[in-house]
């Protein structure tokens, strides 16, 4: 009782606090406001009434937009204003349904060293460097279309080879919402989540021939799992938004999810914004947290089996000289990542068991891309990763890192003769694990046919 | 006790900032030459701010953060469209667009959806042409007379989205209306001389000036659109404007000067930097001044 009175007293008086400009305004001016708004009205009732069925129009539009559009195209008057006559016919190249791309890759891989393990982590396939030689990587289909006015969806289907096998993947194949309010944005399906910066980003739209050591050791390339992610836009004067996931927790770090439970959350927050017209910056903090993962790795030899817990914090900042990003451009990027992981490694290839293993690893990269022409670009990389300390019972397995910290090297060139196709020569120095000194080179090109949707920051 | 106080006190002050924030509408202008118009009309009833500067080339922007938080704000997008900002605008729209301003609604306003687009290709259009619009060019805002229909079309949003203003904004936009026309007459008058010349740009974005103009583009320093000169290119310009009596090379802020500079030390043809829109030059700080220089600097060269 006490407490409803207090709230009723309070809500009276943020009532009066809200309308307490009006009640300092006296008498004789609210009349005066109140005889001024009349005669606008008045006068201006028949335009609203017009207005508010153009308002009408434009709401109740559907499939013939553009004629209804024109009828609020005003009649011109004078010689001089009258518009030059061409065709009135609208042309949209791009409104197929749904919109289809293909993106087209290839590459030639030469490496100096016949292994490529990655000393104290226990890897998934994608992590993996890959086979020397010519081959066409990755081929991704992708459809796209507005499905009406509030949904949008889109399937990104990837066909690699493996092992002399055509794989079929379904990189994506999520739904996600147009026009919510409050700048909030819900993503359902199969999707890359938004952690770090990398993750979320297709690889064709990579600076790099291949992703660092961090994205491939601790997220197998790219973690793209089955669930739900919402995000909201805050309404503050610099760019800050939040979100998280929830997911299946099936995918690498995740694996063997089983059930109606949810393997595996994400979080994330980042702010960003301008310095003048010429750098935009961005940073974030972001989590996966996967529960009780069975995850297989190294080719089925290694087994993890319990709680996976990653973090991520990244940062980029591009340069560019007036902001015309057209002819000139800088970008430098890093990310930093640390794993804790709390249950049993079993590795069959050494026979341990399965051991106990309760510790962190970590790892990060930095990169930058230069471009000093309108169709070339220079870039370096260096990614490194700190394995946790080995157990007893795991030593000599995929997990002893025999006192080596896996580092990586890469410096790229690359030539982009329009924003749908690009080839690049990349040289990468690896050292992975102790006494391993690979020198790779990379040759590679990304085209893109068909629709190709806009790029990410 | 008092915290709950506290909590509604917060409560009634998180509701009333809506309104007092209403009370401008927020304009997202993809272009300075849009965030000019729309100052021009809704005057300081709205806060406008340009995604891009007249040294940027639109088409080549980043979706960068500041402009999902500007979005995120937005009551009305007001842009070139024809997909001139295809690369970035869709991304900003999906991410932090609100379902005021999606396409098709009354805080969308594509400037070249009101206006007789040039160059619509309706059959034949493949990338091997270059970065192409086939719904059209969509560089409007250079023909003043597209200016004036775009004005009509923006007004009425205004209208429609803040009721409790239309005296302002009527009043602006005759204002702003009769005094365009007295320029548009000047203008013509004073463009006379230019009817018929001859000149070389570096891409294809003035075909609005010269159509309104009448003035002839021999060909482009691109070879195709989008894509850069390159010196067997330009070699070729260099053969075809021989006896042509071409008059300049046009060049906009955000172009690069090099192959402009090239053509004419070779061909002796003088380089004249136009502002192309709104910022562009320090006389073009309004749309009257951006015409104002175009054809004062256009004249010099005649």
């Amino acid at each position: 009782m006490k407490m409803s009175k207090t709230l009723l007293f309070a809500a009276s008086a943020a009532v009066l606090l809200n309308a307490s400009p009006a009640l300092a305004a006296d008498d004789a001016d609210l009349n005066a406001l109140r005889a001024e708004i009349q005669a606008m009205r008045n006068a201006y009732e028949g335009k609203i009434d017009q207005l508010e069925k153009k308002v009408q129009t434009l709401e109740t539009k559907q499939q013939n937009t553009s004629d209804k559009v024109s009828n609020i195209q005003p009649s011109s008057g004078a010689d001089l204003t009258v518009p030059p006559a061409t065709s009135k016919r609208r042309v949209n190249d791009n409104s197929f349904n749904p919109e289809i791309g293909v993106i087209l890759q290839g590459k030639y891989k030469s490496f100096s060293e016949r292994d490529g393990d990655i000393a104290g982590f226990a890897i998934g396939e994608e992590a993996e460097r890959g086979e020397e030689g010519v081959g066409i990587g990755e081929t991704e289909l992708n459809f796209s279309a507005n499905i009406d006015d509030k949904f949008r969806g889109s399937t990104t289907i990837a066909l690699h080879e493996h092992h002399g096998e055509t794989e079929v993947e379904i990189e994506e194949a999520y739904v996600e919402t147009l026009s919510l309010p409050y700048g909030l944005h819900a993503k359902a399906g199969r999707f890359f989540s938004e952690l770090g910066y990398l993750n979320s980003h297709h690889s064709h739209a990579d600076d790099f021939a291949d992703r660092p050591l961090t994205n491939r050791a601790f997220l197998n390339g790219n973690y793209g799992d089955d669930g739900v992610q919402i995000s909201v836009i805050m309404p503050t004067e610099i760019y800050s938004e939040v979100g998280g996931g929830i997911y299946r927790g099936n995918d690498f770090p995740g694996g063997g999810a089983e059930g109606s439970n949810i393997g595996s959350w994400t979080a994330y927050g980042r702010v960003g914004g301008d310095i003048g017209d010429n750098t935009s910056w961005r940073l974030g903090l972001s989590t996966l947290q996967v529960n009780s993962a069975e995850r297989s790795a190294n080719e089925d030899t290694v087994t993890f089996n319990g709680d996976s817990g990653l973090y991520i914090a990244d940062a980029r900042l591009v340069y560019a000289p007036t902001g015309n990003n057209a002819e000139k451009e800088l970008t430098l990027q890093a990310e930093y990542f640390h794993r804790d992981e709390d249950g049993t490694y079993e590795d069959t290839g050494a026979g341990t068991g399965a051991i106990d293993y309760n510790d962190g690893q970590s790892g990060w990269y930095a990169q930058s891309v230069y471009k000093f022409h309108p169709q070339w670009r220079v870039g370096a990389r260096y990614s490194q990763l700190y394995a946790g300390d080995v157990p007893t019972g795991l030593v000599g397995s995929a997990l002893d890192d025999t006192g080596h910290n896996p580092w990586a090297a890469a410096a790229m060139v690359d030539w982009t003769n329009s924003e749908f196709s690009r080839a690049r020569i990349q040289f990468n120095r690896e050292e992975l694990a102790e006494g391993q000194k690979d020198n790779q080179i990379i040759l590679q090109y990304v085209m893109s046919l068909g629709a190709h949707g806009a790029h990410a920051y | 006790m008092k915290k709950y106080i506290f909590m509604v006190l917060g409560l009634g002050a998180l509701t009333s900032l809506p309104s007092s924030a209403q009370a401008k509408l927020n304009v997202f202008a993809c272009e300075p030459e849009w965030e000019a118009l729309a100052k021009e009309i809704g005057g300081d009833l709205v806060d406008v701010k340009s995604a891009t500067t007249a040294y940027q080339d639109v088409h080549h922007l980043r979706a960068k953060p500041s402009l999902l938080a500007a979005m995120r704000k937005a009551d009305i997008v007001f842009c070139s469209g024809a997909s001139l900002e295809s690369g970035w605008l869709p991304i900003l729209i999906k991410k932090a667009g609100s379902q005021d301003v999606q396409p098709e609604t009354i805080g969308w306003v594509m400037a070249s959806d009101y206006v007789e687009k040039l160059e619509i290709m309706l059959e034949g259009v493949d990338r091997s042409q270059g970065h192409i619009h086939p719904e059209g060019n969509p560089h409007v805002h250079l023909d003043p007379r597209n200016i004036e229909a775009i004005a009509d079309v923006f007004v009425e949003r205004l209208y429609m989205l803040d009721q409790e203003n239309l005296k302002t904004y009527d009043a602006n936009y005759k204002a702003f209306k009769s005094s365009w026309k007295e320029k548009l007459k000047e203008w013509h008058e004073k463009a006379a001389p230019l009817k018929g010349s001859k000149v070389v740009v570096y891409h294809n974005a003035w075909a609005y000036l010269f159509n309104w103009l009448e003035i002839d583009v021999v060909t482009t320093l691109e070879p195709k659109p989008g894509l850069p000169p390159t010196a067997s290119h330009l070699e070729k310009v260099l053969q075809q404007i021989q006896g042509q009596n071409v008059k300049a090379i046009l060049v906009a802020p955000y172009e690069n000067k090099d192959a402009a500079e090239w053509l004419a030390s070779k061909s002796g043809i003088k380089i004249i930097d136009l502002p192309f829109t709104v910022g562009g030059s320090e006389g073009a700080s309004t749309l009257e001044g951006l015409f104002d220089e175009t054809l004062n600097a256009l004249l010099g060269a005649h």
